[in-house]
């Protein structure tokens, strides 16, 4: 297989399957990647404005800890995702400073998208208590109701609004 | 057996060092899919590239399939194993959400980070904003704390709704798989305009499919909720006495609060 072309996505999957069926192993938890973000965001808010944050009804759960913040499994994993990212790009010659998008958009307004697509995940993981890590992936597995009710309605929610965002990518 | 921390194999330093080896292939793999590209992630929109229906429905089949062997062989304890508490509207309304996300964003919260090591700025952006989305939800936080806790409905499993043995459900998930992969390239044939890279040849498909099949038969008379509750009854003794003895070494506070804060019930992802 040349190796930089993308792989087999049924041979990832299955790899990725047992990489999730290993931390089920061994640590009785799955994947995330959406909390560790979070975190990341109340260290950041609590450098700037602590009381504000620790006060938070939301962020607070954050600092409830004997631990520090971004000692967290799921910071460790993100870090770890972000290592292995960077090894196969790296590996595949796939480095590239530019900017992922169709040809007939320019560069600003795909930026301003990417802000606004980030916006709503940032807060549709947390209204969730998840993403499509940790939520889809990881529950769906398990056969939690939860979570194959999300996963569903992400792909509901993409397919739904594709047509306005076609200009985008196609 | 399994899970090897929650019987207090190791410790909360070696767990942080399985995340970073559990973290480097999730990041490795989903780079090697093409998945640091929103390109690939968004074609599926578009009826053009289902990659990643195909990667994250092997992935769902393959781990279901490895939980519910290794509760048959008795290697895992499953009722150790953590599961999400499911909160209906939430999720329902978090799910499309998180749709709307990914297609005007072009990434998952995952992807954009293998994006940015990549050099996406696109995908550094994209993190940004999710930054700002966290914030917003938690400013917000105080007025929606009665949507977020709606419909709760406890850890509830498609066996438990659905009144079948795992077993089955997860034959049907198999079934499932493979129809939604058929469908997928028949579409896929009839909208992509370019080569795909990393096809597989039509004897991996047949062959991927038997053995799901196969496997997924199996677990259906196998029955593995009877291995489950005979696991919980046979190990629920002994577990005290195993994790009663690594919890001595840290500070209580800590380790009360370990199961409640780490793993609570918003660090699902």
């Amino acid at each position: 297989m040349n190796k930089y072309r993308y792989s087999n996505p049924y041979l990832i999957g299955a790899l990725l399957g047992v990489v999730l069926l290993a931390s089920f192993y061994t640590m009785g938890r799955g994947l995330g990647a959406s909390s560790p973000i979070a975190r990341i965001t109340a260290v950041s808010l609590d450098t700037v404005a602590s009381d504000h944050t620790r006060g938070n009804a939301y962020l607070k759960r954050y600092f409830r800890s004997d631990r520090a913040v971004l000692n967290d499994w799921l910071v460790f994993l993100v870090l770890g995702a972000a290592l292995g990212g960077l090894f196969s790009a790296a590996m595949a010659n796939r480095i590239k400073g530019e900017i992922g998008r169709g040809p007939s958009i320019t560069a600003v307004p795909r930026l301003l998208l990417a802000f606004g697509g980030g916006a709503f995940s940032g807060f549709a993981a947390r209204l969730a208590r998840g993403c499509t890590s940790g939520q889809a992936l990881t529950g769906a597995s398990e056969l939690a109701l939860g979570a194959w009710i999300f996963m569903l309605c992400i792909f509901a929610g993409a397919y739904a609004t594709a047509y306005f965002f076609r200009k985008e990518w196609l | 057996m399994g899970p090897l921390y929650k019987f207090g194999f190791f410790g909360h330093f070696s767990s942080l060092m399985v995340a970073l080896v559990l973290g480097f292939w999730f990041g490795f793999l989903l780079e090697r899919a093409g998945f640091g590209n929103p390109k690939k992630l968004t074609n599926m929109f578009y009826f053009k590239d289902f990659a990643v229906l195909k990667v994250m429905f092997t992935t769902v089949v393959v781990a279901m399939l490895g939980l519910l062997y290794f509760s048959l062989f008795g290697w895992i304890d499953f009722s150790k194993v953590y599961i999400l508490p499911t909160f209906l509207w939430p999720h329902i309304v978090g799910g499309l959400l998180l749709g709307i996300g990914f297609i005007m964003g072009g990434y998952c919260p995952t992807t954009s980070i293998v994006a940015t090591v990549s050099g996406k700025l696109d995908g550094l952006v994209f993190i940004f904003g999710m930054m700002f989305g966290v914030f917003a939800f938690a400013e917000i936080f105080t007025a929606i704390t009665g949507y977020y806790n709606s419909g709760a409905m406890g850890v509830v499993r498609l066996p438990q709704i659905l009144h079948l043995p795992s077993g089955v459900i997860a034959f049907l998930v198999c079934l499932i798989a493979i129809g939604a992969f058929w469908a997928g390239e028949k579409a896929e044939k009839k909208f992509q305009d370019f080569e795909p890279e990393g096809a597989p040849t039509k004897r991996f498909k047949v062959t991927g499919a038997i053995i799901l099949v196969i496997l997924g038969l199996v677990l259906m008379i196998a029955n593995p909720d009877k291995a489950m509750t005979k696991d919980q009854e046979k190990v629920a003794p002994v577990e005290k006495s195993v994790i009663e003895a690594p919890k001595a070494t840290e500070t209580p506070a800590a380790v009360e609060k370990v199961p409640e804060v780490i793993i609570g019930d918003d660090e699902g992802c």
